[in-house]
């Protein structure tokens, strides 16, 4: 029986096909582009600034009394002090393994940022002996805040808002860098 | 009987319709898992750093990154400062054994009281002269038409076991050479 001849113009859906070659070949452009540009090595940086030498400074640091947070690493120990006495000199004991107590040095300077909010210097004074890694450990513990950490709260001296503080101590200056041990 | 089965299968495989097509779709799903992948982990830094092999770098909770200055890697043979190896360090048997080297330095390598490293003082003295010759010759200018500063920036990369007192020692070199800025790098902790 033939068909009626509405029906029979009807043809079947052609079959759609998306070339997928040029688009295959652009993925595999962008990979390899991603993967030779990729930086493999996620390095980070702590940054210190070269400690200046001004007696006319010095002079007017003596007057103001600034609070000068200094931390010296020992051998036994990590003793957190003030020149001016503005806080009570602690001393933390390293670990049995001789590695510094960070976090109970973490604790130590964040109790001292409470006291004194606004302060962001801090002054490291390693041994000769001090390795490399330990340096980065304190400088660590001496400049981030964890989540974990209490909200410190500071006012921002532009706008005079109160504002949660980023960073412990930001600005890390080695204290004997120009000679004194 | 298993003989002839088995040459049919053969030469039933070896026949290829003319209307075979590799089926693309699963390969362009897997390129674009990795693409996403590598998109999302790719890292978009302004530096050329990297690292020598053996050298094994502290580990530091920072994440600040690293923009692109002048570099200096302290290896446990040598100071390489701009890809050139600048000062070797004195290399004992018991240091290669210990696999703890000495970072010492030879006397003659040494001037203002032991504190200066005069190769190392050379070369950085030699960049900062081409860096201000550079600024000087570029349009860049400050508010009063003068050349930009130098801007006295040394990113130190040091294996984890040198010690303070060869750091000292390089600080001090880049200090008197006027870098006035330190970045110490070390590898980013995942958080």
């Amino acid at each position: 029986m033939l068909k009626r001849p509405s029906a029979r113009r009807r043809s079947q859906p052609a079959e759609i096909q998306i070339n997928l070659v040029p688009m295959l070949d652009a993925l595999v452009t962008m990979i390899s582009f991603l993967m030779y540009t990729m930086a493999f090595l996620s390095l980070t940086m702590v940054e210190s600034p070269l400690p200046l030498v001004s007696s006319a400074q010095n002079q007017q640091q003596l007057k103001q009394r600034p609070l000068q947070l200094t931390v010296t690493l020992d051998d036994h120990d990590v003793v957190v002090w003030s020149p001016f006495d503005l806080i009570k000199q602690e001393k933390i004991q390293n670990r049995q393994d001789g590695t510094v107590d960070v976090l109970k040095l973490h604790e130590s300077l964040i109790a001292i940022k409470q006291k004194f909010p606004t302060e962001d210097k801090i002054i490291l004074v390693p041994q000769k002996n001090t390795s490399y890694d330990t340096i980065v450990t304190v400088l660590d513990a001496a400049k981030a805040l964890d989540k974990t950490d209490p909200v410190i709260v500071v006012k921002n001296e532009k706008t005079g808002v109160q504002e949660q503080a980023k960073n412990l101590f930001s600005e890390v200056v080695f204290g004997n860098l120009l000679g004194d041990d | 009987m298993a003989f002839r089965r088995s040459i049919r299968n053969r030469r039933g495989r070896k026949i290829i319709h003319k209307d075979f097509e590799l089926q693309l779709t699963s390969m362009m799903d897997i390129l674009v898992i990795i693409l996403v992948f590598l998109l999302k982990s790719y890292a978009t830094s302004t530096n050329s750093f990297s690292s020598v092999p053996g050298m094994k770098l502290p580990i530091s909770k920072t994440q600040e990154l690293t923009p692109d200055s002048l570099l200096l890697i302290v290896t446990p043979e040598a100071i390489t400062f701009d890809n050139q190896r600048v000062v070797e360090f004195v290399q004992t048997a018991d240091s290669l054994n210990a696999d703890q080297p000495s970072y010492a330095f030879k006397n003659e390598d040494l001037d203002e009281g032991g504190m200066r490293i005069a190769r190392l003082y050379d070369a950085l003295n030699h960049a900062r002269e081409k860096a201000e010759l550079l600024r000087t010759k570029s349009s860049a200018r400050d508010a009063e038409g003068n050349p930009l500063p130098f801007d006295g920036v040394l990113a130190i990369e040091a294996d984890k076991r040198v010690k303070y007192d060869t750091l000292r020692k390089i600080m001090y070199t880049a200090g008197a050479a006027q870098f006035k800025v330190f970045h110490l790098l070390a590898m980013r902790q995942d958080m």
